[in-house]
């Protein structure tokens, strides 16, 4: 019920599709299969959120439409006007090229002050662009003749043309034959001018830009598989090396990234919240369960509402998001530690049983307040399906939250009438501090900063010695920057070492090599002719990096 | 209270002063929980209200399932003992064909060991796909709840304890444990007076059979079939789709053990009908919903769930929510209640009920004196709310059969222009005036072709229902003899509804029955016969010309009415002022809003969650949220530099195609934020870089992007 919010909608689309078949005349049809891809156009236009607007327009249309709404009924009050339209979540987005990040960089700079002279772009974005430019032409070249040549002996359909240039990356100075991307260019160029004209209508102008552009994007089979089996990647050669300061101390915790009035928002939003926890209890006591949604961090509002109304009562925290979360941990918790059993049963209608009985007994009730039951070690069929006989227990109360946009997909028909949630909108726009701090962050992963310290922490265990041969170890790689670097031969070590007195035997020498392989600071590589060849498997930048740091 | 962060550790424990030996905290048990609502009153009339309809829920459970599962009891009844013997290895087993409403199942089958043990044997056996991932498993369950079914039943929980010491552990319980036990208790009791009574059938209840592992039922029934010569074992399966899901999972020499026999349980749209029919489509229904309300719960049901369970389920959420912490809502109760709960309500409770949209009207209504004590003696107000209660009653009580009788008339007209079921009628005559709509009038244009025979059917099945209403009647409690003393009677009170409205409606239909039924249907078309002879001998001509001109002359003629033509036309200008009086949506009744609950959207949020829109509309457009004044946004597509972190990383990450280099993604971010810096600068800025390594982690943590190994610094959209 709960993905229902987008999943019917899905549904929805099919039965129009059935009443567009069905009110076509067989004759009709015979001619139609020629031009089978259907635009995603007309399903936007006969999509009923779509459909109401326009009523008036097609009002001839709808007569004819009457008898097939009568035979599939739709639901009525399931949606109404203020629902966020499917298609602003799930639409394919119409084709990305790379302009499109830099246009709406511009529109979003330019549209607060207008631009005197249109001659004057400033220089950052130029080189935004340039920069942008850079992905081998020939590639591109290369690709985008093999599928146009697919595409043309695929089928004569014109329609395709329009698409195939999708997944190309185009530059401007590219030479276009293709009429249709050509005619993409030229709109992106106009963008580019509009803003200079009049601020309000320089974003309004992009607005109806886009509605077009959606408009003429065609969703086939065939082209959604042409474009995800290119192997190519249409995004610049970029890499996060250019930039200069790379290692993120994450830990300092900083506020400077919301503003004053956001953040005095943000904290009556949360008190707000707070207006509802008797209700919560109310719902709680007549045996449903409570589901938060919304983006933002729900845990501190649970905390206060644990801190407020559930003093008096057992309650479980369970972190979902707690990366060595198990199930089983769960159930020891109430079963071990909270009813004081000695072991948990292993068949799981045994241990429900249990703590229903147990439960009730002792005439206690529980509340099991799970932070996200979306987490990735409760991302299975096995524990969620635990969870769900646990809240169905009477003297169980479950508070969850979620985050992840797909979550409702964890419960089928079943769990969901176990669980009996009621679904509550608790969008708070807390970071999640919490959340977050366990998963190694994309950016942070990248930029190597927890590699940089964990080899910090290595290299200052280190005697004098070994550093020393760390460090000529270090710099060979620095200075041999090559595209198949092979490693320091071990014979070119060892007379290095011996030059700054660092070993005096080969033996020696080794012994300190072992310390480091140990650790997989260096690894070493056999060559072709037997001799071994030493390499430190980190990137140079953050090698140069570490370097720099140590001589300073 | 950070003591929930933990790095070892991911549950956490707080017993809050609860210790497992306290036993003395049972009588806290649920008044702990109800002390913040106790000695309300609106949380006392919507307990009492919804145990009520419990009740009513119970009762019609049993009533529908009562045949089906006869039917079971008596096929296990007959084939535990007399067929056991004759075929050998072959176990009798019922299919139940229960539908996709799976969470509908439990309480059908619940019902149904109930059933099994009060009227064939205590030895059932339920179980659930959950509890036998094996074999073993399955057996040990199976062969537990047999040997210690009777014991369940025979001592309750507070013995259960005393017994548990002589229970079998689950792990000696095994097919061969349940054949010395069979022995030794069913063949060798000293009193073997009948063997109806001590060969007892032992039942096994398989409730989901789809999901249980093929290979597992496959050993299980070639197990038990081993068994079967020696004890008679019954199968019960519960099929959610068809037969042929059995025949598929189970292969020949495992099927050729069954002797199956097929059950069909309702489909469960029509136990729905039933359930909204008969209990919440009344007026002894406590507690009433609006048209919308209605369409919602429907809906629901219809397109997301098909569960029973579920639709009650969300009513009840409605009603918790009708009542929830308003005390003027405790008028929503029993006729019978309704004076003590005038009298209690306080001045603040008559205040709010003045303030109901609906009162306004009302007032319209009245002349300049009422008007004023309404509003300025409590007393006055309260006589008034009392009269005015049980006329909505009245209005209730013939609302709700006027739909009946509507249902009655219309349902097997074409088309269905109003629907079939009078749960499709509500929808369409409690949200508008239905006598106004263009539907009703071509359904009454279509009664008045309708034949005398169908027409005398649907009169007399009306009739039956005017007089089972006639009898539930609850007889209307005189007004009070104070209400004379003041000037109650100047108030005008609409038209008479109610009982009254009723009888006189059964009067008016019994005539029209009795004329419709003696009525005559020959036309007296007398100068037709005239004409008819004159051109008889043409029409041997063939003359397709004459034979159109005959036609077309014969149109022309005034067809003179037959007895019966004249009395249906009549009868259905009745049936038109009737129900145009009976029918009148809730919304314009007076205090509708105290019965009928009409808050759908807020409903609507909880019962049906929306996740998925709220974090979109959070991230594209959180002004929605924050109300705040630096993110008016011109379109949800455009992007400011006010815009909170996340917000902004993600406007931008849906500008970019299937992979998104992060670099450039943080270049466009910057860009955003410090449109005035250079390249130089935005590199070395390390807030900017914070910043949006938290917006990308919190996107990943939401799953709108994840790591790509594919080509470095890149990350993958995980959307469209």
């Amino acid at each position: 019920m709960a993905s229902g919010g987008f999943r019917l909608r899905f549904g929805e689309n099919h039965s129009v599709i059935e009443d567009r078949n069905e009110t076509e005349s067989p004759s009709r049809r015979t001619t139609r299969i020629r031009s089978k891809p259907k635009k995603y156009g007309d399903f936007l236009d006969n999509s009923p959120v779509k459909r109401r607007n326009y009523k008036d327009m097609s009002s001839s249309e709808e007569d004819s439409e009457i008898n097939d709404e009568a035979a599939l009924p739709k639901p009525t009050a399931l949606f109404t006007e203020d629902d966020v339209e499917g298609q602003d979540m799930f639409k394919f987005k119409s084709r990305h090229t790379k302009q499109d990040l830099q246009n709406k960089v511009k529109t979003a700079i330019y549209s607060p002050k207008p631009v005197d002279s249109p001659m004057k772009t400033p220089k950052k974005l130029q080189s935004l662009i340039k920069v942008s430019q850079e992905t081998p032409k020939q590639v591109k070249e290369i690709m985008r003749k093999r599928i146009c040549n697919e595409v043309d002996s695929d089928s004569a359909d014109s329609d395709f043309s329009g698409s195939s240039s999708d997944f190309i990356p185009e530059g401007s100075d590219h030479d276009e034959t293709d009429s249709s991307s050509a005619e993409a260019v030229s709109s992106s160029e106009e963008e580019v001018e509009q803003p200079k004209k009049v601020v309000g209508k320089a974003v309004k102008g992009r607005d109806n830009k886009a509605k077009v552009k959606d408009a003429e994007y065609y969703v086939t089979p065939d082209n959604y598989f042409i474009m995800h089996s290119s192997k190519k990647i249409a995004t610049s050669d970029h890499t996060l090396a250019r930039l200069k300061n790379l290692n993120i101390d994450e830990n300092n915790v900083d506020d400077i990234q919301i503003s004053a009035e956001h953040k005095e928002i943000i904290k009556d939003l949360n008190h707000s919240y707070t207006q509802l926890f008797n209700k919560w209890l109310y719902v709680l006591s007549e045996n449903f369960n409570i589901i938060l949604y919304g983006v933002g961090s729900k845990r501190s509002v649970l905390q206060h509402f644990q801190k407020q109304k559930l003093k008096d009562f057992p309650c479980i925290v369970v972190n979902g998001f707690f990366p060595s979360l198990t199930i089983k941990s769960i159930l020891e918790t109430i079963v071990i530690d909270l009813l004081e059993n000695t072991n948990v049963p292993s068949n799981v209608g045994d241990v429900v049983n249990l703590i229903d009985t147990q439960l009730k007994e002792n005439g206690v009730n529980l509340f099991l307040i799970i932070h996200n039951i979306d987490g990735t070690m409760l991302r299975n069929a096995k524990a969620q399906s635990i969870l769900a006989s646990i809240s169905q227990i009477r003297n169980v109360h479950t508070i969850a939250t979620i985050d992840h946009i797909n979550a409702p997909l964890l419960w089928d028909h079943t769990k969901l009438s176990k669980f009996k949630f009621t679904w509550w909108d608790v969008t708070t726009f807390v970071p999640y501090s919490e959340e977050t701090s366990y998963e190694n962050s994309l950016m942070s992963h990248r930029s190597g900063a927890l590699q940089l310290s964990s080899l910090k922490s290595v290299y200052q265990s280190l005697t004098t010695n070994a550093k020393g041969i760390f460090k000529i170890i270090i710099e060979y790689q620095l200075e041999n920057q090559k595209q198949n670097y092979q490693g320091l031969p071990f014979k070119d070590l060892y007379s290095k070492c011996r030059e700054q007195f660092l070993v005096s035997s080969d033996l020696a020498l080794r012994a300190q090599l072992t310390e480091f392989l140990d650790h997989k600071l260096v690894k070493m590589k056999r060559t072709y002719d037997g001799s071994e060849n030493l390499v430190i498997p980190i990137d140079i930048t953050l090698l140069q990096q570490f370097l720099d740091q140590q001589t300073s | 209270m950070e003591s929930t962060v933990s790095v070892s550790k991911g549950v956490f424990l707080f017993p809050n002063g609860y210790k497992k030996g306290k036993s003395n905290k049972k009588k806290n048990n649920q008044v702990l929980f109800e002390k913040i609502f106790r000695n309300e009153l609106w949380y006392d009339t919507y307990k009492q209200n919804w145990y009520y309809i419990e009740n009513e829920l119970q009762e019609l459970h049993h009533k529908t399932h009562s045949v089906l599962l006869n039917d079971i009891v008596n096929y296990i009844k007959n084939h535990g003992i007399s067929e056991s013997s004759t075929l050998e290895g072959i176990i009798p087993s019922a299919t139940l064909l229960t539908g996709v409403n799976q969470p509908d199942h439990v309480s059908q089958f619940t019902s149904l060991i109930d059933l099994i043990r009060n009227e064939v044997t205590p030895h059932v056996a339920l179980v659930n796909s959950q509890d036998a991932p094996s074999v073993k498993h399955l057996v040990e369950n199976a062969v537990w709840q047999l040997i210690h079914g009777d014991q369940v039943m025979d001592y309750d929980d507070d013995e259960g304890v005393i017994t548990q010491t002589k229970k079998l552990r689950k792990s000696q319980c095994t097919m061969k444990a349940l054949r010395n036990w069979y022995n030794t208790k069913c063949m060798s009791s000293p009193r073997k007076k009948k063997s109806q009574q001590t060969r007892r059938t032992l039942v096994i209840i398989i409730p989901d059979f789809e999901s249980f592992n093929c290979n597992v039922l496959q050993d299980f029934v070639m197990i038990v079939s081993s068994y079967v010569s020696t004890m008679p074992i019954v199968f019960v399966f519960g099929v959610a789709t068809s037969v042929s899901a059995l025949h598929k999972s189970f292969p020949y020499h495992v099927s050729s053990k069954l002797l199956i026999k097929v059950f069909h349980s309702h489909a469960s749209p029509i136990y729905m009908n039933q359930v909204l029919e008969d209990i919440f489509l009344t007026h002894t229904s406590p507690f009433h919903l609006s048209g919308k309300a209605f369409e919602l719960l429907t809906d629901v049901f219809l397109f997301y769930d098909f569960s029973v369970t579920g639709l009650i389920q969300s009513i009840k959420y409605c009603m918790m929510e009708h009542y929830y912490g308003d005390n003027t809502k405790s008028l929503c109760c029993d006729r019978d209640k309704l004076e003590d709960v005038i009298m209690q309500l306080t001045a603040e409770d008559l205040e709010s009920i003045r303030q109901l949209m609906s009162f306004r009207p009302f007032l319209e209504k009245q002349d300049c004196k009422t008007t004023i004590s309404l509003f300025n003696d409590d007393d006055f107000f309260k006589e008034a709310l009392y009269k005015e209660m049980n006329r909505l009653h009245d209005y209730l009580y013939s609302f709700y059969m006027c739909l009946r009788l509507l249902c009655v008339f219309v349902k097997d007209l074409p088309k269905n222009m109003l629907g079939k079921s009078v749960r499709e009628i509500y929808t369409k005559c409690a949200s508008e005036n239905v006598t106004g709509t263009s539907a009703f009038k071509d359904c009454l244009q279509l009664l008045k072709f309708q034949s005398q025979v169908k027409l005398v059917e649907s009169i007399k099945s009306a009739l039956k229902i005017v007089n089972t209403y006639l009898q539930n009647a609850s007889p209307v409690k005189p007004l009070r003899s104070t209400s004379s003393k003041n000037n109650l009677k100047n108030i005008t009170l609409s038209d008479d509804l109610g009982e009254n409205f009723v009888k006189s409606l059964r009067v008016h239909l019994l005539t029209f029955l009795r004329q419709i039924e003696h009525a005559n249907t020959e036309t007296t078309v007398t100068m037709c016969a005239v004409s008819d002879t004159e051109n008889a001998d043409e029409n041997f001509s063939g003359n397709r010309y004459k034979l159109k001109e005959k036609l077309l002359k014969a149109t022309r003629l005034d067809r003179v009415q037959s007895e019966f033509e004249m009395v249906r036309s009549r009868f259905v200008s009745y049936l038109e002022e009737m129900f145009s009086k009976g029918l009148q949506p809730m919304q314009g009744q007076p205090f509708h809003e105290l019965l009928a609950f009409s808050d759908v959207a807020s409903v609507r949020k909880n019962i049906v969650g929306a996740p998925r829109a709220a974090v979109h509309t959070a991230l594209s457009n959180p002004v929605q949220y924050l109300q705040c004044s630096c993110c008016q946004l011109p379109s949800t597509d455009s992007v400011i530099d006010t815009l909170p972190d996340v917000c902004l990383a993600y406007k931008l990450h849906r500008e970019c195609g299937k992979h998104i280099n992060l670099y450039d993604w943080l270049q466009a971010f910057a860009a955003v934020l410090r449109p005035d810096d250079d390249d130089e600068q935005r590199h070395n800025d390390p807030t900017i870089q914070l910043r949006f390594t938290r917006a990308v982690a919190e996107l990943q943590f939401l799953g709108f992007i994840k790591s790509s190994k594919r080509k470095t610094d890149h990350v993958m959209r995980l959307t469209w």
